[in-house]
């Protein structure tokens, strides 16, 4: 028995430790980032300053005049607001009809929508060029990028939204026919505001990923809607010299994304396992 | 059933637009890859436009697989680099979710460090990490290696011990710059990136284990390896599955790392190796892509048969 005791009194001091150094280790190159963008830029490759030096903000406040950082941050916002906000409108139809109103294909048709996640973008690159560049002309435009990023995510949308829309009874909606609700009526006034915290985190979940996205963003794009994936990936060259403005510079473009994503972990795991793990 | 048909005409948009996002450009690619087509050609400016009177059969399929010197490194490459990093993170991932899956202060501190590398957009990994701390002289690399020479050449000045040290040999760092080694960069960067995502995973799953068989069995007197080899793994079964296979779609299209990491050291992969085509030779591209298409498939069906299990349920 004492042994025993001795054990969990070690292990209750062990293992925690443990956990703690892990995850400062694996937070550690975001906090280096973040640390070395209050460096100056030739403070930055310098040894003798790893830990001390004098914290400047010049590279935020310089950030504008040296990457016209607010030009791809907007295209940014732009691209990934509307895109979630297109992929629900028709997205949240959709989740609607499969929960409430299955039909032997509805199991299908997910499934199907699933397998559009798992074409490989590079097979389809050049098309996607000729198209938007020869036939539509509408390549480096925020259209394009709001269309594209709001069709690779409307299969995990549509999937979200119908794993929450399952939860809710169906006796509810059908009470809101018998009533002479209307369809439109049903989704608005009792779907939604019942379903909201799956919408709201499913908009989230929608809005971090297209605003990481960096194959179509880099491809699909120049310079008019170029967004901040571009940005970063256009200064990728060994710019030892430019450490600390490049830190603040991706700083600013990851840090409110890595704060939401905070805020919707439980999701991620049911929006990326399509509902498998629970 | 007349009302039923409204809501069910709800889910056409969906259908139509995935269905022309998933037709249009494929077809586009698959009739490429039976003709030949180049951007640019002074000899064949015939060439330039896609028409069928350039048709040329399995004709690319066949300069792809047999005469294209990189398309089998490609291919081995996107598969070393995907195993590696699927090892690495469903290993790291086990040991980390049991690790923070008990209860002690700061554990949401902890899930809240472990979880952020996730969210941190691909390029900003990419340049953060070939830069800022793979560098062989000013990232964090070269300066702990420049440190520890530091340490070794003043140790060889002690009396004794000096003898011992002098034999040792001046440290070089690891340049992650070469078309070998900018693999092994692109492997740890990624690695690091979905390892909280398998933690997370694992960890929601392990929450819903049966903890009476786990206390039952400490009675019985099984040891912490056999209740994790015993009980644990096999309740863990699916979600590592599902891990590997999410991971393995999201990591065979991998390209913003690879593209940072290694442009122009011959480090590729197979979106990498596509792109490359794209500059000139479509035709090229396209069967390229076909051979993308397949790999992916063959992946997709294992994961949706496991998910397609419980889709409904």
């Amino acid at each position: 028995m004492a042994i025993v005791a001795q054990q969990s009194k070690f292990s209750k001091i062990f293992w925690p430790l443990l956990a703690w150094a892990v995850a400062i280790v694996f937070f550690f190159p975001i906090f280096w980032m973040v640390f070395t963008s209050f460096k100056t830029d030739a403070d930055a490759v310098k040894p003798e300053f790893l830990f001390r030096f004098t914290p400047t903000l010049e590279n935020y406040t310089n950030m504008t005049q040296n990457y016209d950082y607010w030009r791809f941050a907007i295209n940014s916002v732009i691209t990934s607001v509307f895109a979630t906000l297109f992929a629900l409108a028709v997205g949240v139809p959709a989740a609607y009809a499969m929960a409430f109103n299955p039909s032997r294909h509805t199991k299908d048709i997910l499934m199907w929508m699933l397998s559009t996640k798992m074409l490989p973008a590079a097979a389809v690159l050049y098309p996607m060029t000729f198209l938007t560049k020869n036939f539509l002309d509408i390549y480096d435009t925020h259209f394009l990028l709001i269309v594209v990023l709001c069709l690779i995510n409307l299969p995990i949308v549509v999937w979200m939204l119908f794993t929450y829309f399952k939860e809710i009874p169906k006796e509810i909606i059908e009470a809101g026919k018998m009533d002479g609700v209307s369809t439109w009526g049903e989704i608005k006034d009792i779907l939604i505001p019942l379903a909201w915290g799956g919408v709201a985190s499913t908009a989230l979940l929608t809005f971090i990923f297209c605003w990481n996205e960096a194959y179509w963003t880099v491809r699909l794009t120049t310079t008019e809607a170029a967004t901040l994936s571009k940005l970063i990936e256009g200064n990728r060259a060994p710019e030892g010299l430019f450490f600390g403005r490049l830190s603040a510079v991706s700083t600013a473009a990851v840090g409110p994304i890595i704060v939401l994503g905070w805020f919707c972990q439980k999701q991620l795991v049911q929006g990326l396992t399509f509902g498998a793990v629970k | 059933m007349a009302n039923r048909s409204l809501p069910r005409l709800l889910q056409t948009p969906a259908v139509i637009l995935l269905l022309l996002w998933m037709l249009v450009p494929l077809s586009m690619t698959l009739y490429f890859s039976f003709i030949r087509y180049v951007l640019n050609s002074t000899r064949r400016p015939e060439w330039t436009s896609p028409s069928l009177s350039n048709w040329r059969g399995f004709g690319n399929y066949e300069y792809v697989l047999f005469n294209a010197k990189d398309f089998w490194f490609a291919i081995q490459n996107s598969v070393f680099i995907v195993s590696s990093i699927l090892v690495g993170t469903v290993v790291l991932g086990l040991i980390l979710a049991m690790l923070v899956n008990r209860t002690f202060p700061g554990r949401g501190i902890v899930r809240v460090l472990l979880i952020s590398p996730f969210f941190v957009m691909p390029a900003v990994n990419a340049v953060l990490w070939i830069n800022m701390i793979l560098d062989p002289v000013l990232g964090l690399n070269g300066i702990a290696v420049a440190g520890l020479n530091n340490i070794v050449d003043g140790l060889r000045d002690f009396p004794v011990l000096g003898q011992f040290f002098s034999m040792w040999p001046k440290f070089e760092p690891i340049s992650f710059r070469a078309t070998q080694t900018s693999a092994y960069a692109v492997i740890m960067m990624v690695t690091w990136q979905w390892t909280p995502f398998a933690i997370l995973i694992f960890m929601t799953s392990l929450q819903s284990e049966d903890e009476s068989q786990k206390e039952a069995a400490i009675l019985d007197g099984a040891n912490a390896w056999s209740r994790f080899r015993n009980l644990t793994l096999p309740h863990l079964a699916r979600p590592i599955a599902i891990v590997v296979m999410i991971q393995s779609i999201f990591h065979l299209s991998l390209y913003a790392e690879i593209e940072i990491v290694s442009r122009g050291n011959g480090n590729k992969n197979l979106p990498y190796l596509i792109g490359e085509f794209s500059s000139n030779n479509i035709g090229a591209a396209s069967a390229t892509g076909i051979f993308a298409v397949i790999l992916a498939n063959i992946i997709a069906i294992f994961l949706l048969r496991m998910v397609g299990k419980t889709l409904m349920d």
